[in-house]
Parts: structure tokens; sequence; C-alpha cells
């Protein structure tokens, strides 16, 4: 009787206990090696994770029927998940070696992939020798997916920056897309002033705190928050500092309008409270969504920071396709090199289908990206943006990329609030020094 | 007239606070109705665009698969839970013994510990076991909560000891006493257990998202963040997922919420 009496709270905690159990854990090293799908025949079916329907899942179902057209019998099953759950699911079976769960291909942002090589290089394949033509992609893009000389990924989406403007806004302040055009950020500001005199209009909107445009300024200068040795370079920095400067005139004069959240960011540009927006071309399918504005954008370069190595050229986002350690790897790697590293017919398709501006160079010939956009006032921007992706210089994402730029967006805020700038940028630089060790 | 007066700032104050409350929710629903330009314009009023969201929210995503697996799931974690620990904390308080304090206080500690420091040691078990993707994966690690298992002791407490005697003498089994005698009495228990067990197994995202690596099974909560991942959100149709991925719990909430306040003022008076 009395066992029965212990066992009945004894029981009951036991599910709870097992829980807390599985910390001791187990030893399980079947994870599959990096080429151990090299010498098997190829299947007929890949498994990819990806995320957004109407961008990158659109694209693969389109890629899936221009492979299919070689091979008949070839299928791809798209899970959808979204990029911060790829993160915690990559990172989940990584720590846990549970290799297997792992899909054939994975889309991964360019910002996070030397991260994730570097921390857990067995989740990935090497793709160097593989059939893809790497060199059909500009040098500052694969940049985000070469670790130490070895090719781990195929470009997909370009995070070419443009700069997106209201021409119905500039045109009651007198001005032209014109007039915006090949200038530098100090000009940019002393437009920016008659703009909003004029029209009671910021020019740009940001998430207060996130340091996008500072990261866009400093990449259109050829820097990063990391030199080539992926030591971090907040202090002694002089893109940044000039980046931070001239952020924080735009937003004390008014120009630049910070917001809470990206859904307050998307509002201003939608409901016509900004005369403009810098972001990766990327952010042209959320303009679009303002139907009333059909005919009022217009496209043009950055403003150049006045450093040296100045370019009106910069990327923000943008992703790439990732080959497992558990993949088919001979039929991934085919599928990757007839698709999105080798078919025009594929990009010609997802452009105006889904806006997805191609990485790979080849793709820029075709008559499509020549197009005028009616929304954008006939302009065939994407022609345009594809000579911006050109110009886009490389810079060193690092490791600890995500660790800098929160820090860096730290230190923005406390300067915006009236901290020395030195002092924070010094705080933000020991943060990653401190994240590193 | 004096005493009406003196009841006007108290009326005038839960009404702001009632508005704070509902306003909310109301944007919610008339949000689902317009285009995601209006919400972002914070419009509220009800809009046109209620067939346009649900065609936009239906073209991508599988409403009805994550509704019926988020129901299994809430289901299976609400029964079990409540079975499992009512047993627990029915037995903690009516078979007391020091060592038992002491296991209850590992327990309460074990609530200290944050879901994402077991969350690796856990697939890897589940993993093991081969019970990736499977609802009993889901449901397993969330049946025995120290909260539920400190709500039925509390209630236990409150149980007379002297009808467990009685019944005892008339000679009825230990698990009769418990399902006959204890069980029918703490209905109230029960509901308002039901109702946060159902709420938080509904609303649980990150175990089902890791567990669940293949996105057929995915639930509610993961087709919303679905939504929002995207380089394009549409407001209006995000706005309809959420107002139907809530009505199950607004539901629950509604028809047990009698009980749920009985729940936890104490049922034997």
């Amino acid at each position: 009787m009395k066992k029965l009496r212990t066992g009945m709270a004894l029981a009951a905690t036991a599910t709870f206990a097992l829980t807390l159990a599985a910390c001791s854990g187990g030893d399980s090293n079947e994870g599959a090696s990096g080429d151990a799908g090299g010498d098997e025949p190829m299947g007929n079916s890949l498994t990819v994770w990806a995320w957004d329907p109407a961008f990158n899942i659109y694209a693969l179902q389109e890629a899936e029927k221009v492979y299919q057209a070689e091979h008949p019998d070839f299928t791809l099953d798209i899970q959808e998940v979204t990029w911060e759950d790829l993160q915690t699911k990559l990172t989940t079976l990584a720590q846990s070696q549970e290799f297997e769960e792992l899909p054939d291909i994975f889309l991964m942002q360019n910002n996070a992939f030397q991260k994730n090589v570097i921390n857990y290089p067995d989740l990935f394949t090497d793709i160097t020798d593989s059939s893809v033509a790497f060199d059909e992609f500009p040098e500052g893009v694969t940049a985000y997916s070469t670790i130490d000389g070895a090719n781990y990924g195929v470009p997909f989406d370009a995070g070419t920056a443009i700069n997106a403007m209201r021409t119905d806004i500039l045109e009651e302040a007198g001005l032209t897309l014109d007039d915006f055009t090949d200038i530098t950020w100090d000009e940019y500001i002393a437009l920016g002033e008659q703009v909003l005199e004029a029209t009671g209009k910021p020019m740009l909107s940001g998430i207060a705190g996130e340091p996008d445009t500072i990261l866009m300024m400093l990449q259109s200068a050829g820097q990063s928050l990391f030199d080539d040795e992926g030591n971090p370079t907040i202090t002694d920095n002089e893109a940044l500092s000039t980046s931070i400067e001239l952020y924080s005139e735009m937003v004390e004069k008014g120009i630049y309008l910070e917001v809470n959240s990206w859904d307050e960011y998307i509002a201003s540009i939608v409901n016509g409270n900004v005369a403009s927006t810098i972001n990766g071309v990327w952010i042209s399918g959320s303009i679009q969504t303002a139907e009333d504005q059909a005919g009022m954008w217009g496209v043009t370069n950055l403003p150049s920071v006045d450093v040296d190595g100045a370019t009106h050229f910069s990327a923000n986002g943008g992703s790439s396709w990732a080959v497992s350690s558990n993949a088919d790897v001979a039929l991934a790697e085919d599928f990757l090199s007839a698709t999105f590293a080798g078919s025009t017919e594929l990009y010609d398709t997802i452009l105006p289908g889904a806006g997805a501006v191609a990485n790979w160079l080849p793709a820029g010939d075709s008559e499509v990206y020549a197009e005028p956009q009616e929304f954008f006032g006939g302009q065939a921007i994407y022609a345009d943006v594809l000579s911006f992706a050109a110009g886009v210089p490389s810079n060193n994402t690092g490791a600890y990329y995500y660790e800098a730029r929160d820090a860096v967006g730290a230190a923005i805020t406390q300067i915006m609030g009236g901290a020395d700038a030195a002092t924070a940028l010094g705080e933000a630089q020991s943060t990653v020094e401190f994240a590193m060790n | 007239m004096t005493s009406k007066l003196r009841e006007v700032p108290k009326y005038a104050f839960l009404s702001i606070v009632a508005l704070l409350s509902v306003g909310p929710l109301y944007f919610m629903v008339v949000s689902a109705t317009n285009t995601s330009q209006d919400v972002l314009g914070s419009s509220m009023l009800p809009g046109t665009n209620l067939i346009a969201n649900w065609q936009s929210l239906t073209e991508f995503q599988d409403v009805g698969s994550a509704m019926y697996h988020s129901t299994v799931n809430a289901v299976l974690t609400t029964v079990l839970a409540l079975v499992v620990s009512s047993i627990a904390g029915y037995g903690f308080e009516v078979y007391h013994s020091p060592n038992k304090d002491r296991l209850m206080w590992v327990l309460m500690l074990a609530m200290m510990i944050p879901f994402a420091a077991t969350m690796i040691p856990l697939f890897q078990l589940f993993a093991d076991f081969g019970m990736v993707n499977s609802a009993f994966a889901v449901v397993l690690p969330v049946i025995a909560t120290p909260l539920l298992i400190l709500l039925f002791r509390q209630a236990a407490r409150s149980f007379p000891h002297e009808i467990i005697e009685a019944a005892r003498m008339d000679g009825l089994k230990e698990l009769a006493i418990f399902w006959k005698m204890f069980v029918p009495t703490m209905r109230p228990t029960y509901a308002a257990a039901a109702v946060i067990t159902f709420m938080a197994a509904w609303n649980n995202f990150l175990w089902p998202k890791v567990i669940l690596v293949n996105s057929d099974y995915q639930t509610m909560p993961m087709l919303i963040s679905n939504f929002t991942g995207g380089y394009v959100i549409d407001y209006g149709a995000l706005m309809l997922a959420v107002l139907i991925a809530s009505l199950p719990t607004i539901v629950i909430f509604f028809v047990l919420q009698r009980s749920f306040v009985a729940g936890f003022t104490g049922v034997v008076k």
C-alpha cells in the first residue's frame, strides 16, 4: 500500500524528471560526414528549407520546373521555415549532432553565413569543386559564403541597395531623381532640407537602434566592422565615425525619421510619410503594395560617404543556398548549377513574378531586365540594379557580424541620446572583443 | 444624487481601462477585413477586403492542417497534463511526508530552469527515440508542469481528509477515492487548469518548431510566424490568421470562465 502511495506522487513527476535526465545526453556521433553522398548514385528528390512563399519558395518551385524539363522524375520537397526558426533548427541539430534531420539544401542569410560555417562546419558540404561556376557571380556576393578559400553557398537573392524615391514629392520641392544621382551624403542632406521645407516630409525612415543605414554607408565605402583578419574595427574607423555623424545630422535636422519597428518603417513608406527609402532591392516588393503610388517612384544609386574608397553602391541582406552535410550532394550540386547558377529561363520567370533580382551575372543579359517597370514611372529599374550590383564593394562579415551589429546599434542609441561618440564606440568594440574571446 | 456623482470617476476610469483592453482586439477584428495598407494606416473602420485576405492567407498556407495539428496537440496536452498533474498534486498532499516536501522543492526549483537550457538535450532524447515530427514529442515535455502540480496540491489541501478516511473505512480503494470523490469535487480546479494548459499548449511555439522538423505538421503559431518571415508582409491576411488562431482560446475561456475564478479562489468552502 505504502509503495502504491509513494508511487502515485513519483510516477507523475517521473515524466518531468525525464526531461531533466536528458541533460546527461548520449554519445550520438553518427552524423553524416561532409562528402558521404558524393560517391553515391544520384537520387531524384531533394528536400529544401527556405522562407517566404512569395519570394524564395516561389523561386524554388520555378527552379523545380526548370530542372524537371531535363529530369522528369525529379521532385523538390520544399519546407517553409522562417529564417529565425531555420537558425534555431540548425543550432539545435548541430549541438545535438542529429545531422540526419538536415534537409539537402537550406537557404542562409548572407550575413550569417560565415558565422554558421565557422561555428558549425559539420552542417555544410564544401562545394568548391562542384559544377557551379562561382566566377559568374560578383565577387562581393560569393565572399559571404566563401570561408578560407572554400565555397559553401550558391548566391541567390541579391541584397543590392537602392535609393527608391517618390518623384512626385521631389517635384513639389522642385527636384528630380537626377539631382540625387551620383551625389555625396553632404549634398543629400542639403537637398533633404529643401524637401523637408517644401513638403514637410523627411527623406528617410528607419528603425531606431538598428544600424542598417549606417552599415550600408559603411559597405559603400568598402569598409565593415571587421578588418581582413576578422578583428573588430569599430574604433579608429573613419568611415564608420563619418557615417554615424551623417546619420546623427540627418536625425537632428528632421530628414531621417526614426521609428520603433519594422511595421512602422513599412507604414512610413506606403503611407507616404517619407520621400524615399534606402534599402536592399527586395524593399521594392513592399513599396509596390502601395498601389495608389504607382508611377510615383523612381530608383537611383546611393549617396557616397566622403572617405577613401567611397562608391555609390552597397548591399543589405541577401541570401545564398547551402548544401548540407546530409545531402544527396551530387544531385544537390547538379540542381543548383543547372538552375540558380545556370538558367536564364529561371531568372526570366522569377524577376517579373517576384521581383527576384539575379546575382548570376549571365542572367543580366536577358531582355526581361531591360523592360520598363510601370510602377517606377517606366524606369527599367532591374537593369539599373544589376549595374549597381557590379559595383558593390565586398566586405568581411566575419563570424561575429550580428554581435558587432548589435553593439554598434546600442552605441548609436547612446550617441543619439547625447553620449560621447568615441566612448560609446569604444564600449561597442570591447563588447565585441569580449564576445570573441 | 451625490452618491451617483461620486460613481462618475470610477466608471470613467473603468471605461478607459476597458477601452484599452478591448481596443487591440477590436483592431485585430477590423484589420482582418482591411487591406495591408489600411492596416498600416491604423484604420479603425471595417473594410471590404476579408475575402481577399482569406485568399491571400490560403494561397501559400494550409490553415486547415495547421488548425488540426494545433487542436490535436493542445487537446492531447490538456488531457494528459490534467491527469498527470492532478494525480501528482493529490499524491503530494494526501500522502504527505517530509521527503515529498523536499521533492516538491526540487520541482519548484526546476520551474526556474529556462526551456532554452534543456531544449537541445531534449531534442537529442526524442531524436534517439525516433519521435521527431510526432505529436507525442510535442506533448510529453509539457504534461507535468510544477505550476499545475502546485495548483492541484493546494486544491487537495482544502479537500477534507475526514472524507478520505471515511471512504477508506467503507472499503474504497485509493485510486477509487481519487477518481470518485476528489475529481468530481474539484471540477472548477480542473476547469482552471484546463484553461491555463490549453492556452499555453495552443500558443506553444519554440519546442514544436524545433521538434516538428517537417512543415507538414506545422501549428497555427508556426503558420503566423511564417507569415512574418517574408520580404513583403500582407498585414490584412496576417491579422485574419491571428484572429482565426485566437478563436479557440477565446471560446474555451468564455465557456470555462466561471469555473476559472472559482478554481483559483478555492472550491471547498
